[in-house]
């Protein structure tokens, strides 16, 4: 089967995402997250059985209140999963695959991936939020740190690549 | 006409119980990932190749979408629709925001993946952005596990909630004006070096 891939035009697509935007903190007070429920699904898990663990302050700050996943980001989080399913089951783009540039190793590609998101837990950690919750969110309710994390992410991805070049050969 | 109260953020004022919040929370979320997969970003092919100024798809969309959701924000609060004092925004940690933000783009450039769209890529069946979901919850873990050790860093550069018309002394308008600034300007930016990179017609 050919591939769907047409697309929404990515400006129109951020006029719909910034209008939902602007309804999440009409109604939430809050923007929309995704790093935060990921914290806070690793502390639960990390909670199971295991009473010891809340010597850590992280993770006793999350498990203090109850259950971890008793929390809005993490709620909308599973929406985030259930709308992408509708829209890629919809428009017939739900296939397996690993994603990768020409004739790149598939054991490779999934390397960098993992370590990718090791990384990237320690940045939102630091950030308070990842593109969403830290950018997105912050940057359309005029943070200045919402904008030293957006430049910084962005001059560091330019930097490094070059590093990644062939990951992502042919890759339009 | 009886007079315009005050009356958003729905949940903060009391509009919406908690419950009801959650419910919302979940459309909202749908509405999210249903916007992230029709604009492409179920696929790191689709996201990547910004850092190479390839396609500026990932850009675009963003500054689009913060120009869009404080363009409503400042009509709402203009018109007192909006408690902007109830909305939550970010504190700003100088120091852990630039390391962090360093670390973030290292992340996006190696995997592929920022954690919303790799939660649309696992619902569409792309296997990296699993394994990347796994490797954010594994480094979560180390990180939870050494945060005693670095905390004092993690904390530092607090500059607490610290928006542009606070830093600069000016109303809500003019930072609403100086975003708008930002964002045409990182949007001229990138396009200047994509047609800087298609000129030399090299390909990733």
């Amino acid at each position: 089967m050919k591939e769907n891939n047409n697309y929404w035009n990515p400006i129109i697509a951020g006029f719909i995402l910034g209008t939902a935007l602007f309804i999440s903190f009409m109604v939430a007070g809050q923007g929309m997250g995704a790093s935060g429920a990921f914290a806070r699904i690793t502390a639960q898990l990390a909670f199971l059985g295991n009473w010891d663990i809340l010597s850590s302050d992280y993770i006793s700050g999350y498990i203090k209140h109850g259950n971890a996943l008793a929390n809005w980001t993490v709620v909308e989080v599973a929406g985030l999963f259930i709308g992408g399913y509708i829209s890629a089951a919809f428009a017939g783009r739900i296939k397996q695959s690993v994603d990768r540039g020409e004739d790149y190793p598939i054991a490779k590609r999934l390397f960098w991936a993992f370590v990718g998101g090791m990384i990237i837990a320690a940045a939102t950690r630091l950030g308070r939020g990842c593109t969403s919750g830290q950018v997105l969110d912050g940057a359309s309710t005029f943070s200045v740190g919402a904008w030293i994390f957006m430049l910084a992410a962005f001059g560091s991805g330019f930097l490094f690549a070059p590093l990644f070049k062939k990951q992502w050969k042919g890759v339009k | 006409m009886e007079t315009l109260n005050t009356m958003y953020p729905l949940f903060t004022t009391g509009g919406i119980s908690s419950n009801e919040n959650l419910l919302y929370g979940l459309l909202i979320g749908i509405m999210f990932g249903f916007i992230l997969e029709r604009a492409g970003f179920g696929r790191s092919t689709h996201i990547a190749p910004v850092f190479f100024f390839r396609n500026l798809r990932v850009s675009q969309m963003m500054v689009s979408s913060i120009l869009t959701a404080s363009t409503w924000i400042i009509i709402a609060v203009y018109n007192g629709w909006l408690d902007f004092n109830q909305v939550f925004i970010p504190t700003t940690y100088l120091w852990p925001y630039m390391l962090g933000g360093a670390l973030f783009g290292l992340g996006m450039i190696m995997s592929g993946w920022c954690p919303g769209t790799a939660i649309v890529g696992v619902a569409t069946g792309k296997l990296d952005a699993g394994v990347f979901l796994i490797g954010l919850m594994v480094g979560m873990y180390f990180y939870f596990d050494y945060f005693d050790k670095i905390v004092d860093f993690a904390n530092s550069g607090n500059m607490g909630k610290y928006t542009i018309h606070e830093a600069l002394g000016v109303s809500i308008y003019t930072s609403f004006l100086i975003t708008v600034a930002i964002g045409v300007g990182l949007m001229i930016f990138m396009r200047t070096m994509k047609s800087i990179r298609d000129k030399k017609g090299e390909d990733i």
